[in-house]
């Protein structure tokens, strides 16, 4: 019984950070109606500003090679300000693979292509000046705390899992509350229910949508440096896997719906840590696997609105 | 308001409704098409026409009711297999292959690429000048012109023409008028045919049926209809 | 000096983009292609280094073995397509194209962890039909010509008319009779088949094989191929499968500036030539 607690545990904390991963698909999902491929690149930004606001040095390999952020900054600054430089970057994508084709009505299937172009480029910049190594960020990040806390009966949750849910669980609370009650918040919703009738009630649409990226890259830069904390940074290429997970997670919980990113975000990552040590090779094709059963089952997501085309 | 079953009676509808969440789109509605007639429908807009249009082609599920196909139920086809049956439609808004020529166009519709019966049919709408080109690159009226040959190239028996005149001045509507009258003689079809022009309804049509808020209010010769007391309240009082 | 080599990859290269091409002509954003590719490639690799019957007595592996991997790897990758296609092409557009990387992703994991099919480090020493790249060349050369032409024949008839009606509208197609569900199917499988076909050339000329080949990079990579190149006509998909697999070869002196600049084509391209190099005769 205390192991199935202890996967559990486990299998909320991967998914929380899938959930934030997933929450940022879905923010932009549903003002545009596509996706953004470059979202996993975005995530990897966020992993590697975190390290290097912690002070880490730039390794042997990159153009930048030796060099480092002068300040070592404590982790609960440093994580903000890597969502706010990931933010940035999501804002530059917006503005070279969305708002060209956007302007022009584009078919959507371009903007996939341009926008895994931005994640390209993205991710071979970070190759280019910090070169293809990985990075683990420095142990002693926690302080006084233990890295370890016990729950009693022999179930425990590493520290950097717990702070994981917590920021987690904050960034989704205020989400949702920014969303349905700020007026900025209910223009979000409006261009997503109906973007010419909102232009038509004069709600800058152009605006709400740079404001959706900048959140989504905002949410995914924190959950990159979460993850790089939790399981070290692995490479410019690191983020891809999370951001294939986050589309099973996407389409799990319902295409534009944010309750449903938390929910199959969970749903995933409880599923994964459940699987048993003996097939754990097959642990990545879970997410895909629930991801390909609910989109022949219930293609709109367990809490999407299914999808009506006028004749 | 007509009669059940009788042999020259090509599509039946029975008791037709549809309810789309709370609205009814339609309300019982009866109606019999005769082989060889034309038939007119109109009403005010959201009355319900596009949608019996929907469902008679497979597009849209009935709530209630029955349509007969030459005496066979039409429930649970395909709007394919509808076609195949021989019923085509144009549509309100123009849903045209774009991007392939014209030509192609009827080419799909005929499901054979022959292309001097593609280009015959081209020539009946006057358009066999810009068989090659887009659909897309031609004129509104053209593009009219264009679905309703692609409609023909599926060699229907039924014609079912969604607001045929559209967007079109008054020269191109006696065209169209005169088009629909030498079609209905020459490839021997039925025609249910949706026009807000009542002038050239009255003109082009053997019966009329109203509809207003999804029933059925009026059915006979453009005469009796015209005279019909609802259809003036209903309808005709609600023009500019 | 531009190598041999490259020029083989090239024909790969446009090959796939046409396997990608195939369903995206009937308005199908399918990302599987490198799934059935490294299919194909599984399949002519079991073949040929379990079955020693295939072998034969000379050293130069016989190419009526490769004809006979060709069928095999034809026949399973055709069946798959028809098995998963038929549920699979309910989907549309964003996601269908979510279901095909997850197809991919699941084959990947599968492939790369059960041991029949050599689990991760894969199969090893595959026998060469052909004694040098020379020979490779020629038959993908003579498997993308006629690959090529049968998409050119098919574009003249009503089955490929019908797949661009139901990329332009796939309702209005219906309402004419086009039966869309079978079209797009037979469009999914011809695609599944070009790349396992493309696939069991390529487990032959590598030497050695394993499932990596089937990943999200390679998806989208295929899928650029077409979206420059052009996905009216399948002269389109040709042209850009040669080029972008010539691209980062040919920039190969700008060092690890090249996949910055490819994916500055990636990302340049669609805005300003959405239609691709390679556009339709009407438009």
């Amino acid at each position: 019984m205390d192991g199935l607690l202890q996967l559990l545990i486990n299998g909320i904390s991967i998914g929380a950070t899938y959930a934030l991963f997933a929450l940022g698909y879905t923010l932009v999902f549903s003002v545009l109606g596509v996706i953004n491929f470059a979202h996993g690149a975005v995530f990897t930004c966020g992993a590697y500003f975190t390290y290097l606001l912690l002070g880490g040095a730039v390794g042997s390999n990159g153009m930048l090679a030796g060099m480092h952020f002068p300040l070592a900054l404590p982790l609960l600054v440093a994580l903000p300000l890597a969502g706010i430089g990931a933010a940035a970057m999501g804002l530059l994508v917006e503005a070279v693979a969305f708002k060209p084709l956007r302007r022009r009505g584009a078919e959507p299937l371009l903007y996939l292509i341009t926008s895994l172009g931005a994640g390209v480029i993205l991710v071979n910049l970070i190759q280019l000046l910090m070169g293809a190594e990985a990075y683990a960020l420095p142990g002693n990040l926690l302080g006084r705390w233990p890295a370890v806390l016990a729950l009693g009966h022999g179930v425990q949750i590493r520290t950097v899992q717990l702070l994981l849910l917590i920021v987690a669980g904050i960034a989704m609370l205020i989400l949702s509350l920014w969303l349905n009650r700020s007026s900025y918040g209910k223009a979000l919703q409006a261009v997503a229910e109906d973007g010419t009738t909102a232009r038509l009630l004069g709600i800058n649409s152009g605006a709400i949508i740079q404001l959706a990226f900048a959140i989504a890259s905002f949410l995914a830069g924190i959950s990159g440096g979460l993850v790089a904390l939790s399981v070290n940074i692995g490479g410019p290429y690191f983020g891809i896997g999370y951001g294939l997970k986050g589309l099973g997670v996407l389409v799990l919980g319902g295409l534009g719906s944010a309750p449903g990113a938390v929910l199959g975000g969970l749903i995933i990552g409880i599923a994964e840590a459940l699987v048993p040590a003996k097939l754990s090779a097959y642990k990545d094709a879970v997410a895909f696997a629930f991801l390909f059963l609910m989109l022949i089952l219930r293609p709109q997501g367990l809490l999407g609105k299914p999808p009506m085309e006028k004749v | 308001m007509s009669a059940p079953t009788s042999t020259n009676n090509l599509l039946e509808i029975e008791q037709l409704s549809v309810c789309f969440g709370g609205l009814q789109a339609l309300d019982r509605v009866n109606l019999s098409i005769n082989e060889g007639e034309i038939l007119g429908l109109i009403g005010p807009n959201g009355a319900g026409k596009t949608t019996l249009f929907n469902v008679i082609t497979g597009l849209t599920a009935p709530s209630h009711g029955k349509l007969r196909w030459q005496g066979n139920s039409l429930a649970g086809k395909k709007p394919e297999q509808i076609c195949r049956l021989g019923l085509a439609r144009t549509f309100q808004n123009l849903r045209l292959f774009r991007e392939l020529s014209c030509i192609n166009n009827l080419q799909v519709a005929m499901g054979s690429n022959n292309r001097r019966a593609a280009l015959e049919l081209l020539a009946l709408v006057q358009l066999q000048e810009k068989a090659d080109a887009a659909a897309a690159s031609l004129a509104y009226g053209d593009q009219r012109k264009l679905e309703f040959a692609r409609a023909l190239a599926t060699k229907p028996k039924l014609l079912l023409l969604d607001e045929a005149a559209a967007g079109m001045n008054p020269i191109e509507k006696q065209d169209l008028q005169a088009l629909v009258q030498r079609v209905r003689c020459q490839f021997k079809i039925t025609i249910l045919i949706i026009e807000h022009h009542v002038p050239l309804m009255m003109q082009l049509c053997d019966r009329l049926a109203v509809l207003n808020f999804g029933r059925c209010i009026a059915l006979g010769s453009p005469e009796q209809v015209r005279r019909d007391p609802l259809v003036i309240e209903a309808y005709l009082g609600s023009q500019r | 000096m531009i190598d041999i080599s490259l020029f083989v990859l090239m024909l790969l290269g446009a090959l796939l983009a046409l396997a990608v091409y195939l369903p995206l002509r009937a308005g199908q954003l399918s990302l599987a292609t490198p799934g059935f590719y490294t299919i194909g490639g599984t399949v002519a690799a079991l073949l040929s280094t379990q079955l020693p019957g295939l072998g034969g007595s000379d050293a130069v592996y016989p190419l009526t073995s490769l004809l006979l991997e060709m069928i095999v790897a034809i026949a399973v990758a055709g069946l798959l397509a028809f098995l998963i296609g038929k549920p699979v092409l309910k989907l549309r557009g964003i996601y269908l194209a979510i279901a095909t990387i997850a197809l991919v992703e699941i084959l990947r994991v599968v492939l790369l962890s059960s041991p029949w099919f050599g689990a991760a480090v894969g199969i090893f020493a595959i026998p060469q039909p052909f004694e040098g790249p020379e020979g490779y060349l020629i038959a993908y050369g003579l498997l993308l010509a006629i690959v090529a032409w049968a998409c050119a024949r098919l574009e003249r008839q009503p089955l490929g008319m019908a797949m661009a009606a139901i990329r332009d509208d796939e309702l209005a197609a219906r309402c004419m009779g086009v039966s869309t569900d079978q079209v797009k199917l037979i469009a999914f499988v011809l695609s599944a088949i070009v790349a396992a076909a493309a696939g069991v050339l390529a487990a032959h000329y590598f030497n050695s094989w394993n499932a990596r080949q089937a990943n999200f990079d390679a998806s989208i990579t295929t899928l650029a191929f077409v979206v420059l190149g052009g996905s009216r006509t399948w002269l389109g998909p040709v042209i850009g499968g040669l080029v972008l697999t010539a691209l980062p070869e040919l920039l190969r002196p700008i060092g690890d500036l090249r996949l910055i600049v490819f994916g500055l084509v990636i990302l340049l391209g669609p805005i300003f030539i959405p239609q691709g190099l390679i556009k339709s005769k009407q438009s």
